[in-house]
This record gives structure tokens, C-alpha cells and sequence, in this order.
């Protein structure tokens, strides 16, 4: 198909969308009359200059998968907004889904097909790049050739699979660091499904072990609009946030408890041993090896490990029980742990006790095209890989939405393990610090200019797919969408399959043909529900049937080796914004503070002042943080927001490539992390890393920037923001 | 501000923002923020920038206090004395109030600054000379000045293609602000003119009031009796016009509706509710 | 103790012309250095202008909070040094205090020249220069006028008005000394003078009319300087910061730049007096008697001081309180210590008469003075800025290397043009000395009118106070 038909195609799909979300042109000039006159001397048909369409498509900023609106005006796509058809996130967008055309115009993209000279990457054309696949790959058979990508869904995840297969390979290498893989394993285990839809608008009180829903999450939006109807609803939700660094969500909690980083598990075995032992919660279907363990914790010897205060885990507990239905949640700080999994189920467990399951922990239903479901990363692929590719056993590999050279471990040796593999392909947008090791580099289309579809991996009450559209033409004529080069890919493979379809829109048009019935709206007419689809943005999908099963399963003492260590824990926490590196390279999220420190276009030790003062450190000092397995040196911001064992360093900068506005600012915390894995699941123990800090003094004269501290954080005596009780909100707006 | 209509309007000129000041107000836009729900993420901070065509000023200027956000998020530790802050943090979002008794407006040398018949604190940028009084005059600080020319910066090639048509891009020596969008009030209004009729609630959403993933903004126009901010503001008893301890002594002191800087007489367009705590 | 003499009055007429109109001539090197060093510092300030001008007003290190600093406390501390003038030649001429016969017109000149140079500073400030003529009512096709709501309007009225008037009143004092030059040259000199006299020849016409219209203007001008500065202490009384909306703002405004003109003439004084060898005209009891003024107006500025503390002090604005507070206390509080000393504690030194007769020490005092007089308009400007109502915005002002250099620099400008004025112009009104002399004589009994008006007697070296 020509990009005019092509683009035809969109401004079908656009002329609907207009109707719900149009704007139009100021028309009220000087002179009436005058505003016909315009630049564009003959527009396309379906460009009416000074109009704004909005488009709908799905954002890939990170896994959650939104559905967006994109403002297009004279062919250019301005400015990106929700969707209010997606259930998922109700017409609402985070930061990082604001900021995706900036990674769109971005002046750092990769614009043409590029091949290793040795040790430099030069630029070639496609059809050469075609006959370098066609034949490195053709070499190659089996497990030595694979995939490696971050989250992927839809029709481009089915895709991947079926090259894997063309290939004779299952090597299918899934990694992102911002992942919630130990829970999944905690929950499969305990529930019957991996992502139970969890509900937070549902429950009277949420007691969340470090996990951060509204910030750096996996679905940040859909959370908080949770969140919003949480606390407005008649008896307001109360939340309870237990970690070692405040996290964004941290910062709206009712009571915000620091804790040992490592002890959540013993927290919450200390909890259930109040709601079994002291309020006597019915202890039904917990193994007797768990029991036994529950009863090891009383009060006085958790408070003791954790450091959090005996009656404030006495009031928690009975909080629990009052406030039905509760929900307990486990995040990242507590999965990244030796004893993760166990930590986790720890945590989970209570759900079971307090009777959560089926009231704020649902079942998330079979989805009927499993095939499309996403693809979740985690960090135990990231091992894997490294494994196999220092053995050698990988000939040639395909980079595509992650980055593991940035975030791999010095520990994994990861870039001597890459000179190992053979033949490496990047398919990628920028210059990130694994495309320049690729032999081969292919420029792809950014979101908003590809086709596609996104399988949100937390999904609402309505499941969807989201569609993918391109919002305007291609901005560099040499880059070609990844449903494209996937369908190039497989041609080379499996001629006979897929050469029927000219490209990656008809092989799309295809699919959605194919869809059953039901999915269409009981429309036979396929040009119709292609056409309402791409105006909706949404396929809603009834995920059938699907009940949790709530039992606890048998796990191991989650008790920290390391407690009693010397140093203090390593908190990698990632941040809304620049989430674990890939948005480093937008200016406008380098640009937006960070939400509790207030830090801007830098990395940053955060610690807390009774830390800082025994280590000899004051605030905003050059400190050393030093691991077994290297260290970084950067500026401390002293905040109490954080436990008195624990120093934050926050992900996303420390990038030596990446562009502009990425490249050397700051330090990589993932690089000091020891390769510790957890017991079960094989993940890496990402929150476990023990680090001394220590004060380097004053160095650089640019010093860490922050916004607005000249009043050291205080209110000066002001009504800027006051805080009433909630009582007093029940007296004149509750119930 | 020509001596013909000082002259034929010298009463309405005359009056004091006690009696909705010189104007005949067509809307006046308002917002209520509910920073019990606002959580901080910093989205509409974001939605601000590629909107309004903001620049970005990088490390140093940024350091040197010349960023230009329009809308943030102000980070407040309450509980300073105890050794870790139990509640949270105190967020914030700070954006131009739009004052019915500006402070900026009669400072201004050249009127640049001044109320238009939207309850507007208009900007308008051709006009701006650059003396800054306006921003010394804010006691909100909310007002950003074009330090430097951004244009080759701030955007370079392709990024300036994302830059929104419908406003400017400010060279320096300029002041400017947020303006609730008012690009966006303008398209609105324009539609409902052509459709010959009202604008109705919720048909202008501010970039912010839209990105906001709490919906903790609400944007509307207090003039309509029937919209969701007038409601809002009536619930929590928040009144236009200055500061009166009678008014004030009526309210009910729980209701959790108030304005920054209430006594300083200056009547902002944006009430704030409490931030609410439960204590456990 | 004998009552010292203001000046000698048996100094010869014809004394008077040669030692004015020799001050003027023959530059010696010493002044040429000065006079490149004033060109030079000026050169630093266009250069430094010239990058903000290109770059934006970032490179002067303003930011948000700070959007005012060193260009407005220079602009201030510049309309005050003006006033000096206005208060010798206009005030005490209306009180008939003739002491100041022979040192207002330098005063005068620095009234005019300060005024430029303040002039200089609202568009070195402004962010788009190119446009200032817009605070102007001019009349305008599209009806834009300013907006007479604000004080920077008034500003540019009252400071255009004052130069005006301090100019003309500093040319129609010189006429009869322009004369006297026009007299007494060739060259460039005689034809520069001819015009500029306008036909001056003493008669008793012109002499009526001088004088009517030379007292008119002093009673002009007197309301003048008072509106300028109190215009100028507007520009923070109108607004509504804590440390600037303050109802007493206007005298102490006044009393300020009465201050740090007194201590200019001062400097000034010393150092004409030294170079020039003037010490026959601005004599020991003249430069007393400007200390005594200098002393008093210190006391009515410390007194301002005071109230304005004390008001803050015991009222209930908190916001001004914890102003104070921090500027007190705070990162500026060197700066304000090194403000209420110099403002309020040096000029104690006046009080004595060995200190007050001893010129080196009064030199530096009189530079302390203005220091002090300087850091108490930036304690004005800056502090309420970095600490307004809003705390999240507060911060602390670091200046910029290209601000510095260009209020250096308005230094040699000021410099430069007063430089300049001495070599061209009579910086001793010779014709009022010569009245002093006569009316001195007068009263002291001399009768010989023709002796005493003879510029053709020898010079007597009787020294004063001898003859009395």
C-alpha cells in the first residue's frame, strides 16, 4: 500500500473520531471572511487546516498500554491525551504518556538502517540490511537464535512468536527491569492466576507493602484512578503504605510506616499472627508449616526486626479487621529480595486471611485471544541471557523495547557476554547504549506513526485491546513500523504464509477480520468495525468466566540475611517519569522534578539525616555509594522520607548514550546491584544490594538542582496545603 | 484602554472589585483543586508544557530559578519536627490564580497584563515590554519571564514540529503565565457561537484538568450556576469578591473549600480543599 | 573658640576669575588617567550590556523570584544622588543659607549628571528596550495608551520632568559664569560659551530677570525632587510585598537620597578642593557645615529606619516581620549590618569637629556613607523578593558578573561626565562667590564699593579670620 492510500485509510478512521473529540478553528478573524486563507494551498482531503483531530491510538510509553487520543493538525500529530473509551484509564494519561511525542520528534532518532564496520556503525539501505537478515539469520537454526524484548502484546507479540517458530527456536528473551514477575509467581500460586484484577476503588483500606501503584508501576493511571474513587467514595479509604523510600504513592498515605528494608515479610507474618492469635481471625487453609511460622513472629520480635513500632502493627491489624474489605498489596521492595517470593506470599497471605479474595481481588477472567496477552518481562530472561550468551550459545539475536546493556548488572558481565553473541540486531528508535553494540541496527517507527495492537497486561473490569494507529506519516522516510519488519522477517522464512500480505496494515486488516462475532459488535461488514474500531481506539473483549481460588501455599522463613550486615540497603527505585531509563532521553520528563525529592536532570542519593549525620554526611555532599560490585559517586539529598538502613538511588540517568539530553547526566544504580536472585523464582534480588556510603566532599560546582527548597521544604507558617482530619470531612461531606 | 472608553465608561471604571470590578463578566472561569486526591505524579505539569508550547531550560538555568513551568507541584513537609513524616507529603499543584483583583494588572506600565470579560488575567505578549513588575507584584510567584529566547533550545529540529499552532512561542524579554488555556476557551467558545448557543460545562477542559489521572482539577466557569466548580464552590461556601470577616465568620470553618492568601484581598479564581488525614 | 569664617572675604575678584577659570584649563595628566579609567569602566558596562542585550536577561542571573536586583537598587540609589543638588542650590537658596555659594553648582552638575545616569537604568533593566517608548501617552492610532495605574508610568513622567528642570536650572545658574568665560577665552572655548551665554552682559535688565526667574525655578524644583523620589519609593510602596508596601516609605526615600547626596558632595567636595587647590572657596567652614546637614539628615534616616522597624515590629503582618526577621539574621544580614553601620553608626564621625576638619578621614567616610547608602537600596529591592508571601519560591540572590559590571560601570559614566563638566564648565559659580565676598564685606563694614569690585587690585593674601 502507497502512503497516500495508506494515509486515506487513517483519515477514515480520524473523520469519526472528530465527532467526539473535535476542535475547531478560531473563527472569529479581524476581518470576516479571511479564514479561508491558509498556508496550505491544497491540503489533503482529509487535512482541514486549522482543524485539530483527534485520533485515537494506544500509548507505549510504558507496559500499561493506554489508550490515547492524538491531537493531528496539518499532518502533525501535537499533543496526546486519554482516551475516555478505555475503561482502563477513563481519558486519563500520565507524564510519561504527555511527553511521547517528545521521544517522537526526538532530533536524536536513528533514521536509517545502520551496519557494524568494524567499530563503527555506517549507514546502509534496507534492502542490503534485508540481505544481511536474510543471510546471517539463514545460518542460523534452533535455540541459538532469539529474541530479546520488554513487554510485548498484541498482534506484534503474536508475530515474534511466530518468527520464533519459522526460526525452530524458543528462545524468547522477555526483560524489564519495573516488573512485578515474583508476584505474578505469589499469585499463581496462591490465587490461580498470575494478574488477579486488583481493587483499590473496592476496598475500605489498602495496606500496601512498598507498592508504588500510582507511580513507577505497571499501570500507573488505571491505579490512581482507582485511587480517586478510593478515598472520594461516602467512607473515604484509608491508606496504609509500608516501605524503606517513600514512594510517590507513599506520599498520599494515611500513615506512611518506614520499614527495615527487607523485613516487610516478617511485618506481615507479625501481622497475621495478631489477626489469628489476638483478634482470632479464622486461620482456614493456612498450611501447618505457615502457621507455625506466624506464630514464631509475636508482636515484640517483629517490631524488633522491622523497627516498626509495636502499636502502630497492633493498630494496623485491627484497622484490617474493621475496615472490610481490606486489601494488601506487595511491591518491588518487597519482591527484590533473596527471600522475595516468600516476602510476598507473606504479604498475599493476609489477603486470604481478611477474606480480600473476591471482593478486592478479582478474578481478571480467561481472555479470549490468548495469544495477544502481553508478554510480561522480568529480570530472571535479563540472567538467562547473559547465561547463554557467555556460553555461547547464542549466534544471532534481536533487540527490540529494552535496553540491557544500561540495565543489566556489572555482575552479569553482560558486555562481554554480548561480544559472544554472534550476529546482534537492534530495532530501534535511538541510539541507546545496546543499539551501539548491535551489527545491525534498524531504524523503527516510533508509536505514532505504526500500527498495532496493546493487550494492557492489568486489565479493568471491561478487557480490551487497544489499538495502535499511526496519528502521521512517517518523519523518516528509512523507518519502517516493527509489525513491517517482523512481516520481512517471516517472508524470508515462511514465503508462502506470509507473502500474501503486502505489509503490516493488511496483515492487521486480516486479523481483524478473523475476529469472532462477538468481538465485531455482530457486524459482518468488516470495513465497518475496522473503521469503528480505529475511531474507538478500543476493542472491548468480554474476558469470561474465572474464579480465584484463595488458598495460602507453604513458603520459607522470609528473614533477611543481611540484616544484621554491615551498610546500609540499596533502594533502586524507579521513577515515574524516567521510569527505568527510557524516557531519559525526553527533556520534559528530565525537566519535571521528581515527585518527592524534587530533584531535576539528575541522580541523587536520598538518605535519611540520622544516617547522614553517623556517617558524616550533610545534605547535598558528593558521596560515594559503593557496592561489592562497584560504585557511583553522586550527590546526597537528605529527606525523612526514607528508613534510617536504606539509601535511595533512584533509576533512569547514568546513561552513556542515548541522545542529547540522556547522555551523562548522572549514575546508574543497576550497575552496583549484586546478581543475588531470588530462591524461587530466579528473579534478581534487585532491593537487596548491601552499599556503604561514604562522603567524597564538595566537588563539581554545578551542584544537584532541585525545585523550590528555599524555604527547606516548610510552609513558613502559611494555608497553602492544611490537612484536616478525616473526621472532619465525615462531619461535612461524608456520610 | 483608549481615552474614549474612559471616558464613556467612567462609572463601570470606577467601580470596585467588591462590585465584580470594572466589568461585565461573560464567564469567569475558575478551578477547585481536591488535594486530598491530588497525589503529586506531576501529570499536569507535563500536559501544561505540551500544550502551551513551555521550554525547556535545561540543568543551569534551571538551577538558576529560570525554569519556565507554568503549573507545579509544590512539595510541602509538614511534620518536620518528628523524625519521619507519618502523613505523607503536602502536594501542591501552583498555577496563576487569575485573581479578580490582580495584583499584577495595575503595575503593569504598558496594561500587557490585564482582566478580560472571561475573569481572565490576560497576558498579552505583543504588548509586554518586560519590566517585570507584574511577577515582583504576585504574591503566588506564578508568573515565568522569558530569560532567554528558546526557540533554537528548547525545540530543536524535528521537536519544533510538535509546538501547538494555536499559541505563541514566546521570545525573551517576555512575561508569561498560565492562561487556563485559554486557546482552548476561545475553540469553545468559538463552536458554541457558531452552534448558537451556550458553552456548557465540561466542554473546556484546561490541558491540566484533563491529563489529571485523580481528576483532582476541575475546571469550569462560576458564572454558571449549574456547573461542577459552582457547585463545588458553593458546597464549601468559597464566595468571589474580597475577603470579608462577616463572610467569613458565616462559613462553615469545617468545610474544607478555601484560596491561598484569602487576606490579602486579591480574590483568586482557585479554591483548594483540604487535604484530609486520618490519624492512626 | 573664634567663629570661623565661611570664606575669606578679602579674596580679590579678579582671584576669583583666575582660579576658576584656571581650574578648567590645562588638563593634568592625572586627569586623563582618571578620565580613561571612568571610559574605560563605561566600556566594560556596554560590552556587558551588549551580551544581555543579545542573550536575555538570564545572563544578569535574574530569575523567578528575583525578577528585580542590582539594575532597579542602582536606579534608586542614582535618583538619590540627585537630589543633592536640588537640596543646596534650590532649598538653602530659598533660605538664604549663602554657605553654599561656592560648592552647589558641582552639586548641582551631579544632580544632573546622577540623573542620567539613572536614566540609563530602567532600560538596561527592561526586558524589551526597544519598546520603552511605549510607557509614553503617545498618541496612538490603535488607542494603546499606558497604564496610569502604575507607578513605572509615574516614574517616567516625574524622572523626565526632573531632568528636564535640573538641567535647565543647572544651565540658567551658569549664565553669568558662561559669560565671565566667554570673556575670558579664544577658540572652541570663546565660540562654545558665546552660545551658550546668550548674550549675557550684566546689565541691570538681565540681572532682575535672572534672579526672579532663578528663585521660580528653585521653588519649582523643590516639590519636584520631593515627588521623584517619593514617585520612585512608589514603585515598592504600591505593591503589595511584605518589605515594600510600606506607608513610610516615601520620606524615607527622601531622607535617603538627601543622605547619599550629602555624602556624594562630600567626596566630592574633598577632592575638587584637593585637586583644584579651591581651598580659598570650599573652605573648612563650608565643609563643616555640609557635614552638620550630612549629620542631621543621618539622624532623620535612622529615625525613618527605626519607625519603619518598629511598625513592623509591633504590628501583625507576619509576612514583614519574618521579612525583617531573616534580613536581620538571614544570608543578607552581613549586608544589612554593613547597611545600619554605615547609615547610622559612621555618621557619628560627623559629630566631631577634629574628624569632620580631617579631609582624608571624611573622604572615606563619605564613601562609607554611600556604601551604606547603596546596600540599603538593594536591602529594598532583594530581600523581599527572595522572601515573599509564597515560600516555595524563596531563594537567595546571587548577582552576575555582567550586572556587576554594568552598574560598575555607571560608575565611570558618572565619572566620565563629571570629568568632563569640570574642564568645561565652571564647577565654582563665580559670580555668587563673588556676592558672598560683597555681602560678607558688607556686613563686615567695608564701605568701598569700588575697591571691593575692582578686578583690576593686586591680590591680598591676608588669610581669613584675621581681619575680623
Amino acid at each position: 500500500m502507497n502512503r497516500r492510500n495508506f494515509l486515506k485509510t487513517m483519515g477514515w478512521g480520524g473523520a469519526g473520531a472528530a465527532l467526539t473529540g473535535c476542535d475547531l478553528p478560531t473563527t472569529i478573524t479581524l476581518e470576516e471572511g479571511k479564514e479561508e486563507v491558509v498556508s496550505y494551498l491544497m491540503p489533503e482531503e482529509y487535512v482541514i487546516p486549522g482543524v485539530g483531530v483527534w485520533y485515537a491510538s494506544t500509548c507505549t510509553q510504558c507496559s500499561a498500554g493506554c489508550a490515547i487520543h492524538g491531537r493531528v493538525r496539518e499532518g502533525r500529530v501535537l499533543k496526546l491525551e486519554g482516551n475516555p473509551e478505555a475503561s482502563l484509564n477513563n481519558g486519563k494519561i500520565c507524564m510519561m504518556g504527555q511527553a511521547g511525542v517528545q521521544g517522537h520528534y526526538s532530533p536524536d532518532r536513528v533514521t536509517k538502517p545502520m551496519v557494524r564496520n568494524g567499530d563503527t556503525l555506517t549507514e546502509t539501505s534496507w534492502d542490503n540490511a534485508m540481505a544481511l537478515l536474510q543471510e546471517k539469520l539463514g545460518a542460523v537454526s534452533g535455540d541459538r537464535f532469539a529474541w530479546f524484548t520488554g513487554t510485548i502484546s498484541g498482534h506484534q507479540s503474536a508475530l515474534v512468536s511466530n518468527h520464533l517458530d519459522a526460526m525452530g527456536s524458543k528462545q524468547h528473551y522477555v526483560h524489564e527491569v519495573v516488573n512485578n514477575s515474583v508476584s505474578q509467581a505469589v499469585n499463581r500460586d496462591m490465587f490461580g492466576e498470575a494478574n488477579p484484577r486488583v481493587r483499590i476503588d473496592k476496598a475500605a483500606m489498602v495496606v500496601s507493602f512498598g507498592a508504588d501503584f500510582m507511580g513507577a508501576s505497571l499501570s500507573p493511571v488505571h491505579y490512581a484512578g482507582q485511587y480517586a474513587k478510593f478515598r472520594t467514595k461516602k467512607e473515604r479509604g484509608l491508606l496504609v503504605q509500608i516501605e524503606s523510600k517513600m514512594s510517590l504513592t507513599g506520599g498520599s498515605a494515611d500513615l506512611w510506616l518506614p520499614i527495615k528494608p527487607g523485613t516487610e515479610g516478617v511485618l506481615a507474618l507479625g501481622m497475621a499472627n495478631l489477626l489469628l492469635n489476638k483478634i482470632k481471625v479464622s486461620d482456614a487453609g493456612i498450611p501447618n508449616g505457615v502457621r507455625k511460622l506466624i506464630d514464631e513472629y509475636d508482636i515484640s520480635k517483629v517490631a524488633k526486626i522491622t523497627g516498626v513500632a509495636g502499636h502502630r502493627i497492633q493498630r494496623v491489624a485491627q484497622l484490617l479487621t474493621e475496615r472490610s474489605p481490606s486489601l494488601v498489596l506487595a511491591g518491588p521492595s518487597v519482591e527484590g529480595h533473596a527471600h522475595g517470593y516468600a516476602s510476598v506470599a507473606a504479604v498475599m497471605m493476609l489477603n486470604h486471611i481478611l477474606g480480600n479474595v473476591g471482593k478486592t481481588i478479582e478474578s481478571s477472567g480467561q481472555f479470549p485471544f490468548p495469544q495477544l496477552m502481553a508478554k510480561q518481562g522480568g529480570t530472571a530472561d535479563l540472567l538467562a541471557f547473559a547465561e547463554a550468551a557467555k556460553a555461547e550459545k547464542l549466534d544471532a539475536v534481536v533487540f527490540y523495547g529494552s535496553n540491557p546493556v544500561y540495565s543489566a548488572p556489572k555482575a552479569l558481565e553482560l558486555n562481554e557476554a554480548m561480544n559472544k553473541v554472534g550476529f546482534k540486531v537492534a530495532i530501534s528508535q535511538f541510539m541507546d547504549e545496546t543499539t551501539e553494540v548491535a551489527d545491525l541496527v534498524l531504524p523503527v517507527a516510533s508509536y505514532l506513526e505504526d500500527w498495532g495492537t496493546q493487550v494492557p497486561m492489568q486489565q479493568s473490569e471491561n478487557s480490551a485491546i487497544h489499538v495502535q494507529q499511526p496519528l502521521m506519516e512517517k518523519l523518516y522516510e528509512d523507518s519502517k513500523g516493527l509489525g513491517d519488519i517482523l512481516l520481512s522477517l517471516l517472508k524470508q522464512r515462511n514465503n508462502d504464509e506470509y507473502g500474501k500480505f503486502e505489509d503490516y496494515y493488511a496483515y492487521l486488516r486480516n486479523a481483524f477480520a478473523a475476529m469472532p462475532a462477538a468481538v465485531k459488535n455482530n457486524t459482518t461488514n468488516n470495513n465497518e468495525f475496522w473503521n469503528n474500531t480505529l475511531q474507538k481506539g478500543v476493542i472491548d473483549v468480554a474476558s469470561s468466566g474465572g474464579k480465584l481460588k484463595s488458598t495460602v501455599v507453604s513458603f520459607a522463613d522470609p528473614v533477611s540475611e543481611s540484616a544484621n550486615a554491615d551498610g546500609l540497603t540499596l533502594v533502586p527505585s524507579p521513577r515515574l517519569g524516567l521510569y527505568d531509563g527510557r524516557h531519559a532521553n525526553l527533556p520534559w520528563l528530565q525537566e519535571a522534578p521528581d515527585q518527592i525529592s524534587k530533584v531535576v536532570w539528575d541522580s541523587w542519593a536520598e538518605m535519611h539525616p540520622t544516617t547522614a549525620e553517623k556517617l558524616g554526611i550533610s545534605n547535598l555532599d558528593l558521596v560515594e555509594v559503593s557496592s561489592a560490585q562497584g560504585s557511583v559517586t553522586l550527590r546526597v539529598v537528605l529527606l525523612k522520607s526514607m528508613h534510617v538502613d536504606a539509601v535511595a538511588v533512584p533509576l533512569g540517568q547514568g546513561h552513556e548514550a542515548y541522545g542529547r539530553y540522556a547522555k551523562g547526566l548522572g549514575v546508574n544504580p543497576l550497575q552496583i546491584l549484586d546478581a543475588t536472585t531470588d530462591n524461587k523464582t530466579g528473579e534478581l534480588a534487585m532491593y537487596s544490594t548491601r552499599v556503604t556510603v561514604k562522603s567524597v566532599g564538595p566537588a563539581d560546582s554545578l551542584s544537584i538542582v532541585r525545585m523550590g527548597t528555599g524555604s527547606g521544604d516548610s510552609q513558613a507558617g502559611r494555608k497553602l496545603v492544611a490537612t484536616v482530619p478525616v473526621e472532619q470531612l465525615r462531619r461535612t461531606e461524608g456520610s | 484602554m483608549s481615552l474614549d472608553n474612559i471616558l464613556n465608561h467612567w462609572s463601570d471604571y470606577r467601580k470596585g472589585s467588591e462590585e465584580g470590578g470594572h466589568h461585565d463578566y461573560e464567564h469567569r472561569w475558575a478551578m477547585a483543586i481536591n488535594l486530598d486526591i491530588c497525589n503529586g505524579c506531576n501529570a499536569c505539569s507535563t500536559a501544561c508544557y505540551a500544550e502551551n508550547n513551555l521550554a525547556v531550560v535545561g540543568k543551569e538555568r534551571f538551577e538558576k530559578g529560570q525554569a519556565m513551568h507554568w503549573l507545579r507541584i509544590e512539595r510541602y513537609w509538614d511534620q518536620q519536627d518528628k523524625d519521619y513524616p507519618e502523613q505523607g507529603a503536602s502536594f501542591l499543584p501552583m498555577m496563576c490564580q487569575h485573581c479578580g483583583s490582580a495584583t499584577c494588572e495595575p503595575v503593569c506600565p504598558v496594561a500587557a497584563t490585564y482582566h478580560t470579560p472571561d475573569g481572565l488575567n490576560a497576558q498579552v505578549y505583543n504588548r509586554c515590554i518586560g519590566s517585570r513588575y507584574c511577577s515582583n507584584n504576585c504574591p503566588f510567584r506564578v508568573r515565568y519571564f522569558n530569560f532567554y529566547s528558546y526557540y533554537e533550545s528548547a525545540w530543536p529540529e524535528p521537536m519544533e514540529q510538535q509546538l501547538n499552532p494555536d499559541i505563541s512561542v514566546r521570545d525573551k524579554g517576555v512575561m508569561e503565565k498560565c492562561t487556563f488555556c485559554v486557546q482552548r476557551i476561545r475553540t469553545a467558545k468559538d463552536k458554541a457561537k457558531m452552534e448558537d448557543r451556550e458553552v456548557q460545562d465540561g466542554e473546556v477542559m484546561t490541558a491540566c484538568a484533563q491529563a489529571c489521572p485523580t481528576s483532582a482539577i476541575v475546571f469550569g466557569d462560576t458564572m454558571d450556576e449549574n456547573s461542577v466548580v459552582s457547585k463545588l464552590w458553593k458546597k464549601h461556601q468559597v464566595e468571589r469578591g474580597v475577603y470579608a470577616k462577616t463572610k467569613l465568620a458565616k462559613k462553615d470553618k469545617d468545610l474544607r473549600g478555601y484560596r491561598i492568601f484569602e487576606e490579602l484581598n486579591v480574590d483568586p479564581s482557585v479554591m483548594y480543599l483540604d487535604r484530609v488525614r486520618e490519624d492512626i | 573658640m573664634v567663629t570661623e569664617k565661611d570664606i575669606n572675604e578679602q579674596i580679590a575678584w579678579a582671584k576669583i576669575n583666575t582660579d576658576v577659570l584656571e581650574s578648567m584649563e590645562n588638563p593634568r595628566p592625572a586627569f586623563w588617567v582618571t578620565l580613561a579609567v571612568c571610559v574605560a569602566m563605561v566600556a566594560c558596562a556596554v560590552l556587558a550590556e551588549y551580551i544581555q542585550y543579545t542573550e536575555g536577561m538570564g545572563t544578569a542571573n535574574l530569575n523567578n523570584p528575583h525578577m528585580w536586583d542590582m539594575y532597579i537598587a542602582a536606579f534608586v540609589f542614582w535618583i538619590g544622588m540627585s537630589h543633592s543638588g536640588t537640596l543646596l542650590s534650590a532649598i538653602l537658596h530659598l533660605i538664604h543659607a549663602d554657605w553654599r555659594k561656592p560648592i552647589y553648582r558641582f552639586a548641582e552638575a551631579m544632580t544632573t549628571f546622577s540623573l542620567l545616569t539613572a536614566g540609563l537604568f530602567p532600560m538596561i533593566h527592561l526586558g524589551r528596550v526597544w519598546n520603552l517608548y511605549w510607557v509614553l501617552p503617545y498618541v496612538s492610532d490603535r488607542g494603546h495608551w499606558p497604564n496610569f495605574r502604575s507607578p513605572l508610568v509615574w516614574d517616567a513622567f516625574a524622572i523626565s520632568t526632573y531632568l528636564t528642570a535640573s538641567m535647565l536650572f543647572l544651565f540658567v545658574g551658569m549664565i553669568p559664569d558662561l559669560a565671565i568665560c566667554r570673556d575670558n577665552t579664544s577658540g572652541w572655548r570663546k565660540k562654545l560659551y558665546t552660545v551658550l551665554s546668550l548674550g549675557w552682559v550684566g546689565s541691570d535688565r538681565q540681572w532682575r530677570h535672572f534672579r526672579k526667574i532663578y528663585l521660580l525655578m528653585a521653588c519649582f524644583l523643590i516639590p519636584l525632587a520631593v515627588s521623584v523620589h517619593s514617585i520612585v519609593s512608589a514603585d515598592f510602596a504600591m505593591s503589595i510585598m511584605p518589605g515594600w508596601h510600606i506607608t513610610s516609605f516615601p520620606p524615607y526615600f527622601v531622607a535617603g537620597a538627601l543622605y547619599s547626596g550629602c555624602a556624594a558632595i562630600i567626596t566630592l567636595f574633598i577632592l575638587l578642593r584637593y585637586f583644584f587647590r579651591f581651598e580659598d572657596y570650599m573652605t573648612l567652614a563650608i565643609m563643616e557645615k555640609t557635614c552638620k546637614l550630612t549629620f542631621a539628615i543621618a539622624m532623620v534616616w535612622t529615625y525613618l529606619n527605626l519607625i519603619e522597624f518598629a511598625s513592623i515590629w509591633y504590628g501583625h503582618d507576619m509576612y514583614n516581620k519574618e521579612l525583617l526577621i531573616a534580613k536581620a539574621t538571614g544570608p543578607y544580614a552581613p549586608i544589612f549590618w554593613t547597611m545600619i553601620f554605615c547609615g547610622s553608626v559612621l555618621p557619628f564621625t560627623l559629630a566631631f569637629q577634629k574628624l569632620r576638619r580631617h579631609m582624608p578621614t571624611m573622604f572615606v567616610v563619605s564613601l562609607f556613607l554611600n556604601l551604606g547608602m547603596f546596600f540599603e537600596r538593594w536591602m529594598i529591592v532583594a530581600p523581599t523578593l527572595s522572601m515573599s508571601q509564597e515560600p516555595h519560591q524563596w531563594d537567595v540572590m546571587y548577582g552576575s558578573i555582567i550586572e556587576w559590571a554594568i552598574v560598575f560601570g555607571s560608575f565611570g559614566w558618572f565619572g566620565m561626565l563629571f570629568l568632563i563638566f569640570v574642564k568645561v564648565f565652571p564647577s565654582v559659580s563665580m559670580y555668587e562667590v563673588k556676592e558672598m565676598v560683597f555681602h560678607r564685606k558688607r556686613s563686615a563694614g567695608e564701605e568701598d564699593l569700588a575697591r571691593m569690585t575692582d578686578h583690576s587690585k593686586p591680590v591680598t593674601q591676608t588669610t581669613g579670620g584675621e581681619g575680623a
